[in-house]
């Protein structure tokens, strides 16, 4: 199974940092996930701070594997200070633990309890309460839950099940009856529709019914989505020993998932090996990148070292929805979840051309990079093949 | 029927920062001057430089089967005009 994981956030309106913060990291060897959601008491810089160190440290506890999870929040929850003005505690927190094949452990403190939907029907798990010996009001909740296809979890922050308190429809805010019809409503519609889009769909609902749009604390959102992963494949550059050119072409013809040309040479190559014409979109991209080409069978057809560079620089930056074919590999890549990059070692000695500009980088190097920022920032299973 | 000239411009890697980018404008201005008798489209790559590369002319355009080196919009134009006197 694939978990299909992400967060959205905004801040309380007139603050410039986030009170809530999100860290999640996926361990491929362990074939396991952590994801943690801490809210730090207040807003701004201070609530940034708090919730910033619960989160990180909560992380760094469970994934050391020499304390179980729920050991690790006991720890925690019972060292957070008390906030002197208002004797709560500093920040609240949720944290799981869940591996590929489903086996979850959860623990929550303060946080509004997350959200379990199968089939679109809400779970409801056993757990065991942890009371702290050092805090009164304080008490751990521990799930140990075993998740299905399909399934979803949803944690958020208490900025979201708050939303709308006081207001005028919504005395109480939203609440987590609410939050529950607004998925069950919003899933009927859209089966599969991924975290992030659910996520931002959260956000964006929670914050459309403050008083004025704006937000009263701050939202978070984190949706985990367990599915069948969608793979996909970017053949770049060709191989290295000109002979294995059909065995690759083939191989890329077998390929099940989406497929991805990166590469004005490699685009002919398939097309030679495949018999498979190519042709090339008309539109006119001048000083930009050139445009994209089509070929049966393939979802994309792009030029190489310029397109992937400007890719690179797009996943770094963040810069999505740009109508070029950068772009269009952007939204392939992060549509996948699971990425294969057969990576050509063939070079073109016309590239090393010092008239060139030194945009054009080598191959492998750039496509090293993408790989680490799909993993790192995307959280993609990456492979990369050199051929 | 009189066979269409047909012009590839590259668009691989090197011809593009070569050049070839302002090439593209003649998808436009070709249509417009010759109308129909002449055929104006993109390629991926028509794999001259690397070929050609110590002594590498990017851009390159093919005119049917005559490559223009260093390709510009004025000898790519007059390359048509010598096919279609």
């Amino acid at each position: 199974m694939f978990i299909d994981i992400d967060c959205n956030q905004t801040k309380k309106y007139n603050q410039n940092a986030f009170g809530d913060y999100f860290v999640s990291k996926r361990y491929p060897d362990e074939a396991k996930l952590i994801a943690v959601l801490s809210d730090g008491l207040g807003s701004g810089i201070k609530a940034n701070i708090l919730s910033c160190m619960t989160a990180t440290m909560l992380l760094k506890f469970i994934e050391g594997d020499q304390i179980p999870i729920s050991k690790a929040a006991e720890i925690i929850m019972n060292s957070l200070p008390v906030c002197k003005v208002r004797r709560i505690s500093y920040s609240t927190f949720s944290a799981i633990e869940v591996d590929d094949e489903g086996n979850a452990k959860i623990v929550e403190e303060g946080n509004p309890e997350f959200i379990w939907l199968r089939d679109n029907e809400v779970m409801k798990p056993e757990y065991e309460s942890i009371p702290s010996k050092t805090f009164k009001n304080r008490c751990l909740k521990v799930y140990k839950i075993k998740l299905k296809l399909g399934d979803r979890l949803i944690f958020c922050s208490d900025g979201v099940t708050q939303a709308g308190l006081g207001g005028g429809r919504l005395k109480l805010g939203l609440r987590r009856e609410g939050l529950v019809v607004l998925l069950q409503d919003k899933l009927k519609e859209t089966p599969d529709i991924s975290s992030t889009e659910l996520s931002q769909y959260i956000v964006n609902q929670a914050r459309n019914i403050e008083t004025d749009r704006l937000a009263k604390d701050d939202i978070s959102a984190c949706v985990l989505y367990f599915r069948e992963p969608r793979e996909s494949m970017v053949f770049t550059g060709p191989p290295y020993h000109q002979q294995k050119d059909a065995e690759y072409a083939k191989m890329f013809d077998a390929f099940k998932g989406k497929k991805a040309i990166a590469g004005g040479t490699t685009a002919n190559l398939i097309s030679r090996e495949l018999n498979r014409p190519i042709t090339m979109d008309t539109t006119i991209s001048i000083g930009k990148l050139p445009a994209c080409s089509f070929m049966e069978g393939v979802d994309l057809v792009t030029e190489g070292i310029l397109t992937l560079t400007k890719t690179m620089e797009y996943l770094e930056s963040g810069t999505y929805d740009i109508d070029n074919a950068a772009g269009k590999l952007v939204k392939f890549l992060l549509d996948s979840d699971r990425i294969l990059f057969m990576v050509g070692a063939k070079l073109n000695q016309a590239h090393y051309d010092p008239a060139l500009p030194i945009e054009i980088e080598i191959r492998k190097n750039i496509i090293k990079k993408m790989g680490k920022v799909l993993q790192d920032k995307y959280f993609k299973q990456v492979s990369i093949q050199y051929m | 029927m009189e066979k269409k000239i047909s012009v590839k411009v590259c668009l691989g890697t090197t011809c593009f920062v070569m050049g070839s980018s302002n090439l593209q404008e003649l998808i436009d201005s070709v249509p417009k001057k010759y109308g129909d008798k002449v055929e104006v489209s993109g390629v991926p790559c028509l794999g001259l430089c690397s070929i050609d590369w110590e002594f590498s002319k990017a851009p390159y355009v093919k005119v049917d089967d005559e490559v223009i080196k260093e390709a510009t919009v004025e000898k790519v134009l007059s390359a048509i005009d010598a096919k279609l006197k």
